[in-house]
């Protein structure tokens, strides 16, 4: 699974704004380009991220392997035609090209995934969208992150408990009813008394921030960050 | 370091109990990607997902449904595996399966403006089923017209090849998922908050 590891590298150094900001530049540029010279740069300039982040090429393919699934499927079902000559190898090129670039924007995501802490992104989020809407997505993100493994331990609470009840030769109608409905009873108690902890600690629209500051070693990268934006307009 | 120095600006609590609720249905959106239940017929899985975006509109309304959703993106832009295959970061909002998740929300909001017709929450129990159902469907096609749509684009496939991939074997498990939130909702076990 993909998730932060501490490190030194200098991207884990990086603002998390900057490091955004090039990810954004990057899926822009992939998208408006597949041609294999545009894919040739990009690959480098995917590659050199990795190495500077320190990260696994290989490990983070794994992690995005489902994505991976329909990227390989895609080439195949756009080169087969109905009637002769039955295989359409431009249309399959074309479209393994296209996948390709998707391939490396994941690859680029991975590095943030990797060199940022949730409580960075967070703080990110906060300070970059404006008003009450960036206070109540940073918190929200946040109690995401803290909440997601206890939801995860309700589900697999219920889903024991209907195994153990057979339930698992139930239709699959049944099922899923059950499990969204127990799963989502046990999600809005827990959100109710949430929101009950919440006013009682005072919940407000302007509390105090973690420290996050631009420094000089941010600029390289915001200027990354927006010479892979102006590319796309190429 | 940048220090608030005005007052104390409470949250008003009719929104931090919509807040949490839309929060964790976020998480609970998230929790559910790595369960699969298999049915017959189709080489695909059902997973909880879509049933969850549903019920973000019919017991969170126009409002709060959409707004649970792009918590649940945003939370997995920045790199939770809260995406299928739990896996998570900025790139999964733009891959293949982008279009999908970025109809969530939209399909959130249809929902909850069909069944709810207004801010103000009615307890979906009370609606009439045939409306019900409607509102459902539409906001299904509505997310495989984005998610076909998107992949066409970016893969460069032609539409109906599209739709090989990324909707034919899917179209049993919505079939169950809509009977499902039905159910769901008809129990009225599920209470909405301004109901």
């Amino acid at each position: 699974m993909l998730t932060y590891e501490p490190g030194d590298t200098v991207v884990h150094a990086l603002d998390p704004r900057a490091k955004l900001a090039v990810q954004i530049g990057f899926a822009t540029t992939a998208l408006a380009h597949a041609t294999p010279r545009a894919l040739a740069g990009l690959t480098a300039f995917a590659l050199a991220a990795l190495g500077l982040a320190q990260v696994r090429p290989l490990r983070t393919l794994y992690a995005y392997r489902f994505a991976l699934a329909i990227l390989a499927v895609g080439p195949l079902v756009a080169a087969a035609t109905l009637g002769p000559p039955w295989v359409d190898l431009e249309a399959g090129l074309a479209t393994a090209l296209a996948g390709y670039r998707v391939l490396l924007v994941l690859l680029v995501s991975a590095v943030y995934v990797r060199t940022t802490p949730i409580r960075d992104s967070r703080a990110a989020i906060q300070r970059t969208v404006p008003g009450k809407p960036g206070q109540l997505v940073g918190v929200g993100v946040a109690l995401v992150f803290r909440f997601l493994p206890v939801v995860r331990s309700d589900l697999r609470t219920i889903r024991d408990a209907m195994a153990a009840r057979l339930g698992t030769e139930r239709s699959a109608r049944e099922r899923a009813t059950t499990t969204a409905m127990n799963g989502l009873s046990r999600t809005f108690a827990r959100a109710d008394r949430l929101s009950l902890a919440l006013r009682a600690r005072c919940f407000s629209w302007n509390p105090t921030l973690p420290e996050l500051a631009f420094s000089r070693r941010d600029a390289p990268a915001l200027g990354i960050a927006v010479a892979l934006t102006a590319t796309a307009f190429l | 370091m940048a220090t608030e120095r005005s007052d104390v600006d409470l949250v008003d609590a009719g929104v931090v109990g919509a807040f949490a609720r839309a929060a964790l249905l976020a998480t609970l959106l998230g929790a559910a990607a790595p369960i699969a239940i298999p049915i017959p017929f189709s080489p695909a899985p059902i997973t909880l997902q879509v049933l969850f975006v549903f019920l973000a509109g019919l017991l969170l309304g126009p409002v709060w449904g959409p707004a649970s959703i792009l918590l649940y993106l945003a939370a997995g832009g920045i790199g939770l595996p809260v995406f299928a295959g739990m896996s998570g970061g900025l790139g999964v909002l733009v891959a293949e399966s982008a279009g999908y998740l970025w109809s969530y929300p939209i399909a959130a909001g249809l929902i909850g403006l069909l069944v709810h017709r207004g801010t103000d929450l009615r307890d979906p129990a009370a609606v009439s089923t045939a409306v019900v159902v409607a509102a459902l469907v539409a906001a299904t096609a509505l997310i495989y017209a984005m998610g076909v749509g998107y992949m066409a684009w970016l893969l460069e496939l032609e539409l109906w090849e599209a739709v090989t991939v990324g909707a034919l074997p899917f179209v049993p498990g919505e079939v169950l998922k809509i009977a499902a939130a039905v159910a769901i909702v008809e129990s009225g076990r599920i209470d909405t908050l301004d109901a």
